[in-house]
């Protein structure tokens, strides 16, 4: 090994190796994945999915984005055999490569400070990521995330209480005459967080076998 | 090259033996600037690591700005770490040691002090703009679009004067240190430009992005800045303690092993992909136990009789510490690919504590005693203008801020796996336990900065020196000390 060209060449095809196997190999395989249908469960009818996100959600992602919100919050829910994310009602299902399509940029976070989001918008409402985000321990009492009231104006109110605002108990409400009323980025990532939402069984992941007491053979069954 | 040990500390042919001040014929600036530049980076990262950790005593410590909210914080001690401390160090060490191990004088000065400028604004351009809002949400790849021209650049201005230097060596017979020097300097544009590339210009569909965002970060840590801080493990362990390094060929299998399989994995189980692919990733971070392994063994048969002398010069206990830190990252990374580990410890401090394990231990203090060696000699001093006391003082805030750190975010980690698995905890509950071992990392991070700090001051005090030497050589100056 005292040659430097050989050196290269040896460096350049362990490179190729891992290349084509981790960016090339699974361009190949899901690189022009495209909207599928999901399976019927039951009495519904296969629908499209996934289905893109509404203006306000994309913008809102970008809030998502520029705050670093993936630094503690993950967007993929683990099969059934890896961990609890599914016990504790994370998801119907685990997530899958056709979740993501429509993301940009897909964030899929590496640690859990907080909880899994990628079905936020199946437990939570307007008002409740609009306090949440204004002052966390109000919606869960110890909660250890930070305060995003940079995303809020508290302002006079003026002829009128402005719709949006937001309604506070009295410890953390502004003064007498003021009012605390989201800016459009919080309004925006709310739409986001809302649209957080995995819906619908696909071929790879049919409904777990989980909130039923029947045997797990006859579950499977009836998933199919 | 065969394992006999020569009697005598005088040039074995496998031992970079080489006469001193080789590398004193080429100008010291590049190398200067590379070096301070990077510690410099490093105590910004260190101090943006300190007030993240602080919001967890305190929530809404900073929360009133956006600029200071614990997601842009994380991410831009991120961008510092690596890319400020990480890829400046890297270099500065890899052309050092390539100068020293060639006997040649470093190639196109004026061009690695350009290069090291362009980096170093385009980098405060990104970390600025990360604090602003502006990062890519990619974890370990977080500068915005905008910079990563201007970074790709800086560094095939750094880097190519590196592999002129390499072409224009004396030495026909090449080191070890030397294979893994070229490794990461080539590593680092092919991973960089693809995830440029498929990140930020053409951004892949769907889930390939956090794919090849994981992959990238991979190669980063494990193969480039494991490469960049083993070639001062290869060059400095047996050149101090005057001993051949007993296996040319296990430092050679550690090598090609490394690139190979190090380059593998990085993506969680579990991942909403195709398992194949998750699958190759486990198995490629399982086969680094074989590096991991060579160069345990080389290194236990290379200082086996010599444990008392690693005491004696501060280079040799920094550079042997990191190297156990090498192993404690490595064999943490593997138990963490498992599957039966990671049902538990994924998404959870476990893997936090690898990183800092890795980066914090293993790079940080390997590169510092490579600093503590280099740094006189670029200067024409004695080792001896180190204070001794910032030294140890040094050593030790450093050793035991990243084995606190490291030690309560494992456990941390492993709490909270252990906890989440169960759904009857509720989540707010797991992570109420969480926060006493978290509260004591603070401590760890804060024993870090103090410990970078000294370091900077150290480096203060020798460059003084150095100046006042200079300056006593004009008749005009005033004389001081040191001439």
């Amino acid at each position: 090994m005292n040659s430097g060209p050989l050196l290269f060449l040896g460096l350049f095809v362990t490179m190729a190796c891992s290349w084509l196997s981790f960016v090339l190999g699974p361009q190949l395989q899901i690189g022009h994945l495209t909207q599928t249908n999901t399976v019927v469960v039951g009495e519904a009818s296969p629908q499209t999915y996934p289905l893109a996100q509404p203006g306000a959600a994309r913008q809102g992602a970008e809030v998502y984005r520029a705050n670093g919100c993936a630094a503690c919050h993950t967007e993929m829910v683990r099969p059934l055999e890896l961990g609890s994310d599914l016990h504790r009602g994370w998801g119907a299902r685990r997530s899958l490569a056709e979740d993501y399509l429509f993301d940009q940029p897909v964030m899929l976070g590496a640690q859990r400070i907080g909880p899994d989001l990628s079905n936020y918008g199946r437990r939570t409402d307007l008002i409740g990521v609009l306090l949440r985000l204004y002052d966390p321990p109000l919606i869960t009492p110890g909660s250890i995330m930070p305060s995003y009231r940079y995303l809020f104006d508290t302002r006079k109110i003026q002829q009128f209480p402005s719709r949006d605002a937001l309604v506070l108990p009295s410890e953390i409400a502004p003064a007498a005459g003021y009012e605390v009323v989201p800016r459009p980025q919080a309004l925006a990532l709310a739409a986001y967080l809302l649209s957080l939402r995995q819906e619908g069984y696909l071929f790879e992941a049919p409904p777990p076998p989980l909130q039923t007491n029947a045997a797990p053979v006859r579950a499977k069954t009836a998933a199919k | 090259m065969s394992a006999t040990p020569s009697p005598a500390p005088a040039a074995p042919l496998v031992s970079p033996q080489t006469p001193p001040a080789e590398t004193g014929k080429s100008c010291p600036a590049p190398f200067l600037y590379l070096i301070g530049a990077s510690v410099l980076w490093l105590l910004v990262a260190s101090l943006l690591g300190l007030i993240a950790s602080l919001k967890f005593h305190a929530p809404d410590f900073l929360a009133g700005q956006p600029y200071w909210t614990y997601g842009r914080v994380h991410a831009a001690q991120s961008a510092a770490l690596l890319y400020g401390f990480g890829v400046l160090a890297a270099l500065g060490v890899g052309l050092w040691l390539l100068c020293r191990l060639g006997r040649a004088s470093l190639a196109g000065p004026c061009v690695v002090l350009l290069g090291t400028f362009f980096w170093n604004l385009a980098l405060t351009i990104g970390i600025a703009a990360i604090l602003c809002g502006d990062s890519t949400g990619y974890d370990a790849f977080e500068m915005p679009a905008y910079c990563a021209p201007m970074l790709f650049a800086a560094y095939l201005m750094i880097g190519v004067c590196g592999l002129l230097t390499f072409h224009q060596r004396q030495e026909g017979r090449l080191y070890p240190s030397q294979w893994f020097v070229l490794g990461s300097i080539f590593w680092f544009p092919w991973i960089f430009s693809t995830a440029a590339l498929l990140l930020l210009e053409r951004p892949a569909r769907g889930v390939l992005q956090p794919l090849i965002a994981w992959w990238y970060a991979r190669n980063l840590s494990t193969v480039f800045l494991g490469f960049a801080g083993l070639a001062p493990v290869f060059y400095f362990i047996p050149k101090l303690l005057g001993r051949p390094l007993h296996s040319y060929y296990l430092a050679a299998l550690a090598f090609w092993t490394l690139a190979l399989f190090g380059s593998w994995g990085g993506i969680p189980e579990g991942a909403p992909l195709p398992s194949w692919i998750v699958s190759l990733g486990v198995v490629g971070t399982v086969m680094t136990a074989v590096p991991l392994l060579a160069v345990a063994a080389n290194f236990c048969q290379t200082v086996r009789h010599d444990l008392n002398a690693l005491d004696a010069n501060p280079t040799l206990r920094f550079t042997y510490v990191g190297l156990m830190f090498w192993f404690i990252a490595g064999a943490q990374q593997i138990a963490g690919a498992l599957p039966n580990v990671s049902a538990i410890t994924g998404f959870t401090w476990f893997g936090a504590a690898q990183k800092e394990m890795f980066h914090c231990g293993f790079f940080a203090l390997s590169i510092f005693g490579a600093f503590y060696y280099i740094v006189p000699r670029l200067l024409e001093l004695e080792e001896s203008a180190w204070c001794p006391r910032l030294v140890k003082a040094h050593f030790y805030l450093t050793f035991l801020g990243v084995l606190i750190s490291c030690l309560s975010l494992l456990v941390c980690g492993v709490g909270q796996g252990i906890l989440l698995a169960d759904p009857r905890h509720t989540f707010p509950e797991v992570m109420k336990n969480t926060m006493f071992p978290l509260r004591v990392s603070t401590l760890g991070d804060l024993c870090v900065v103090v410990g970078t700090i000294l370091f900077l001051l150290n480096f203060a005090r020798l460059l003084a020196r150095a100046c006042c030497r200079y300056c006593a050589a004009f008749p005009s100056a005033k004389p001081k000390e040191g001439a």
